[in-house]
Formats: C-alpha cells, sequence, structure tokens
C-alpha cells in the first residue's frame, strides 16, 4: 500500500479563459489528518472506481494525457504534477467550477499504482461556540471529506512505459444512467474511452441472452428472456453493465442466473459501455418459437409481436396467427431442422 | 538474469499465453461471423526462443527493452488473412468497432519505389472474455498484435521470414534481396489485379 507521493493543486476554470490556469500546488506531507483521508481515498480507489477506461490513441501510441500522468508516475514532483494540473484546468469551464486536485502515487509489490482525484469546491458555514457566545462565519473554497461529489482515475501497472494504458474511473457527481461518468473527466481530461467498445459489449450481452434464452429449461424464464430483448430499444446510448439488466427489465433470479452464468468470463458482468440498439438488434435478428405441434414460428425479432398475434387458450396452449403473401416455401430434411442455427 | 527471464517467460507462455491465443482465435472468428471472404484466422503466442531473441535485442550496455515482459508486446500475436485488397480495410472497419486500440498503422516499404512487406498492424487490447478469471492478473498481457494481410501479402512475407530471417547460411546476398523485392512487387500486382477483378465482378453482378 505504502504511499510514496502526494501532491495537490488548486485548478480554477480555464477552458474559456487561459490566462486563469496559473496554478498553485503542494506536496502533501506523509503524515497527519490530511494524509489519513488520502490514504483512505486512495485505498478505497481499488473498489470506488468501476468504471473501466482505456486512453485514446491516434494510432501511434500517442496521448497527451497519459504522456503527463507517466512522466509525473516516472519522477513524481510539484512540477511534473502541475503539467497534469494544466491540463485539468484548460478543460475546466466554470459550470465544472474550481477544484482541488490530488495525486497520489504509491506500490503495491511490484505494480505502481497512482491516484488522480478532484474535489470541488463548496461553500460551508463555521460555526464557533465560545462560552456563551457563538460565532458564524461563510466559508467559501471549502473541500468536503464526506466524498459524494469526487472524480478519481485510477492506474496500476509494473511498468509506467509500457502499462497504465488501461486504468478504472469514477465520477460520483454524475447520476443520470445515460452519462455515467463525465465527458469532462474521462473524455475531456482523461482523453479516454471505456475500455468496453459499444459494439462488444453490447454483443456480449446479446450473446448471454441467446445462450440463456437457449438452455433455460424453464418455459417461463425462457419466455421472460425473450420479452425482456424487446424493451431493449429503450436503452439505446445508456451506459449500462450486463449486471444492471437485472433491474433495467425487472429480471427474477432465475433469469438473471441465466444471463450470468452464459458470461464467458463473470467479471464482465460489471464491465460498463454504451448499449447500441442497432448491433443488439443485429445479434438477435431472428425469434422463432417451436409448439408440441412440431411447428415452428420465425420472424424478426423487431417485428416479431407485431407480425405475429399470441393468444393464450385456456392457460394451456397457445395460439399463434399471422397474415401475409407467401414469397418462398422449402423443404429440409431432418438433419437440416436440427443442426445447430436450423 | 536471463535464465531467470525464460524460466519467467515460459512459464507465462505455458499457463497463459498458449490457452489464452487459442481462445483468442475463437473470439476472432465469431466477431468476424458474417464477413466475407476471410481466408482464415490465427493466434498463436509468441515462442520462448523468439522471446528470447526479441528480449535480447541492443547491446549489453544499451538493451532495447529494459522490462521485456512488459515492453514486448506482441507475446499474443493474431492474424487475419483476407482475399482481396480492398477486404482488408472492411475487415478493418468490423475490429475497429470491437477492439480498442493503441496502435494503427499500414506497414509499407518507405519508398514508393521500393516492394517489400506490406501489412496492417493492430495493437489492441486483450477481450475480457477470453480470461480465465482463475489466472494470476499480473501474468496476463493487456495487448496483443493483429494483422490483416491479403493472401499475397501473408505468403510473401512467410517466405520472406523464412528464407530471410532464419539462419539459412548468413545473411541474403543483394542479389537473392532483389529477387525477394522482385517477388514482392508480384504480389503487390497480383494483388491489384484480383482487387480489380473482384471489384468489376461485383459491378457486373450488381448492374
Amino acid at each position: 500500500m505504502p504511499i510514496e507521493h502526494a501532491f495537490t493543486y488548486m485548478v480554477h476554470p480555464g477552458r474559456s479563459d487561459p490566462d486563469a490556469t496559473k496554478i498553485t500546488g503542494a506536496s502533501v506531507p506523509l503524515s497527519g489528518k490530511l494524509f489519513g483521508l488520502l490514504s483512505d481515498v486512495y485505498e478505497k480507489a481499488d473498489r470506488e472506481c468501476d468504471i473501466d477506461i482505456e486512453f485514446k490513441s491516434g494510432g501511434k501510441k500517442d496521448n497527451a494525457c497519459r504522456d503527463l500522468i507517466t512522466a509525473f508516475a516516472a519522477q513524481p514532483s510539484v512540477e511534473s504534477g502541475r503539467a497534469i494540473a494544466h491540463r485539468l484546468a484548460s478543460v475546466t469551464t466554470h459550470r465544472s467550477g474550481l477544484g482541488l486536485l490530488f495525486l497520489i502515487l504509491g506500490k503495491e509489490g511490484d505494480a505502481y499504482k497512482l491516484l488522480i482525484s478532484r474535489f470541488p469546491a463548496d461553500s460551508a458555514i463555521l460555526a464557533e461556540e465560545k462560552q456563551s457566545t457563538l460565532s458564524v462565519e461563510f466559508l467559501e473554497r471549502v473541500f468536503m471529506k464526506s466524498a459524494h461529489s469526487y472524480k478519481a482515475a485510477l492506474y496500476k501497472h509494473v511498468s509506467i512505459d509500457a502499462g497504465f494504458w488501461l486504468g478504472s474511473a469514477v465520477d460520483k457527481q454524475i447520476t443520470s444512467p445515460s452519462v455515467l461518468a463525465s465527458e469532462y473527466w474521462v473524455s475531456a481530461f482523461l482523453s479516454s474511452d471505456f475500455k468496453t467498445t459499444s459494439a462488444q459489449g453490447t454483443k456480449r450481452l446479446a450473446t448471454a441472452l441467446r445462450a440463456a434464452v437457449r438452455f433455460a429449461s424453464d418455459p417461463d424464464v425462457k419466455h421472460e428472456l425473450v420479452s425482456a430483448t424487446t424493451l431493449a430499444k429503450n436503452l439505446g446510448g445508456q451506459v449500462l453493465s450486463i449486471a444492471d439488466i437485472r433491474s433495467k427489465f425487472s429480471l427474477s433470479d432465475a433469469a438473471y442466473e441465466a444471463i450470468k452464468s452464459s458470461l464467458k468470463n463473470p467479471e464482465t458482468l460489471e464491465e460498463k459501455f454504451k448499449f447500441d440498439f442497432e448491433e443488439f438488434s443485429n445479434q438477435i435478428a431472428y425469434r422463432s418459437v417451436t409448439l408440441d405441434t412440431g411447428v415452428t414460428i420465425s420472424a424478426p425479432t423487431k417485428s416479431f409481436t407485431n407480425s405475429v398475434k399470441e393468444e393464450n387458450i385456456d392457460g394451456s396452449a397457445m395460439r399463434f396467427t399471422t397474415q401475409g403473401k407467401v414469397i418462398d416455401e422449402r423443404l429440409k430434411s431432418a438433419g437440416q431442422v436440427n443442426a445447430p442455427g436450423a | 538474469m536471463r535464465q531467470e527471464l525464460e524460466l519467467q517467460y515460459r512459464l507465462r507462455f505455458e499457463g497463459i499465453l498458449k490457452p489464452l491465443a487459442e481462445s483468442l482465435e475463437v473470439y476472432i472468428r465469431e466477431t468476424l461471423a458474417g464477413v466475407d471472404r476471410v481466408d482464415r484466422v490465427q493466434a498463436r503466442a509468441k515462442s520462448p526462443s523468439r522471446f528470447m531473441a526479441k528480449a535480447g535485442k541492443g547491446s549489453h550496455d544499451n538493451p532495447k527493452y529494459s522490462d521485456p515482459i512488459s515492453q514486448i508486446q506482441d507475446q499474443i500475436g493474431a492474424r487475419i488473412i483476407v482475399l482481396y485488397v480492398s477486404d482488408v480495410e472492411r475487415v478493418a472497419s468490423t475490429i475497429d468497432r470491437y477492439f480498442n486500440h493503441i496502435e494503427k498503422r499500414d506497414l509499407v516499404p518507405e519508398s514508393v519505389s521500393e516492394f517489400g512487406y506490406f501489412g496492417r498492424h493492430y495493437l489492441l487490447n486483450v477481450p475480457t472474455d477470453i480470461i480465465d478469471p482463475d489466472w494470476d492478473k499480473e501474468l496476463i498481457p493487456d495487448f496483443f498484435e493483429l494483422q490483416i494481410k491479403t493472401l499475397f501479402q501473408h505468403a510473401w512475407a512467410e517466405a520472406n521470414h523464412d528464407l530471410g530471417y532464419k539462419e539459412l547460411g548468413g545473411e541474403l546476398s543483394q542479389e537473392s534481396k532483389r529477387r525477394m523485392a522482385w517477388a514482392a512487387a508480384q504480389a503487390w500486382g497480383a494483388d491489384q489485379i484480383f482487387n480489380d477483378l473482384a471489384s468489376d465482378h461485383s459491378q457486373q453482378a450488381g448492374a
């Protein structure tokens, strides 16, 4: 765990006012109450920073923010850290406001661990009781210990030079499910993106859903999972993880477990990505229902409920009706019908 | 020191890189499902002997890699071989959708009058899906190298690698190098012709 270096900088909004980017910074002593607070944040970062991110590259292993971060990690000083603070100031608007930036560098085993954290300035009232009197004072530029609004990014690797491409982030100021981590923090400042691309994460979810439907033995669970896919159109553009699907689709335990057990690596359950409805539609393009009569009804998933009318008959059987112009008819061998994907 | 490095790599090679390469090959195939004219997908872990040869580059006083285990980023290499030159871009656009890259470059000879190696190279992050959760995370590489090439580019590169880099009686003569460049020019020309033919054919089919 040992923290070896800690620095702090006052970062003013400088995006529209480059003159305001004169930045004061200081080294934080590695003992005392402030250090205790920072140690706590540093320790919790592995758990709190739950959004996997990756520096964007122009194609030549180039990323301006990573360059500053690795330069700082290689030679930590007030000056090398100030370059990071300058970058933050240059993307900070008046809406984001004044912030206090902390750079905390330590080692865990052979790995370097760097935490970059920003606390927004707040205002407060200081109340002091002195015998029979009470004095109150309005304080500006207060940085709250109750860390409900901080942003952080964490990088860990044994090699500063070759590693530090992948990291994790958190943005406690964001509450909207479609944003998750502010453009300001992840995209503008860190010049990063989600580690999992939209298409990759969406395909992973669709593949798990397909497998879960295929292997679920309970017809009710199958039906619940198939119904969930029709709700997916509401998720377009949202940032989510597969774990979030449980609450978004109000899935039963059995349906959720079926999805979970269909993942190749359960650790992908928590990886965040931006849902891509077009990709999802491609991955679950067709829906089919097979009856005990041997009849199979198949239609594009997008239009299944519009094209095929479903009626429950006495609770024990279903009637499916559809209509249209016949454009083709086919015959298949028994082998073709039973073949995977047939 | 060298022995220790080799032992360290061998453990990683057997325990993680080999199974990871197998899973990656399947993963890339699944990613490209439905993409036409992909001749083959291959992935392999860099052998301990090739890793050690690369790790030893540079001089004793000034080695190219100070931390080869972290710095050599093609410990897993994958290849996608396509039929025509225009397929490289098409396949690359699919790769760009499903993987983040830290490196993406077209390797071409320096001068327009030279012929040699051509290929699209990427450094892509290893998808979490193919990682065994029981593996030691510190031993799992963050990235793998992916090459996208045509059949002719691949054929030339393989022969060039075999003849040019293997110790088959020392370095190639000037004459042999010229013949190798001639073969590269033929491969380049064949790629252009087949690409034009494929384009003409698809236009006729669509007409």
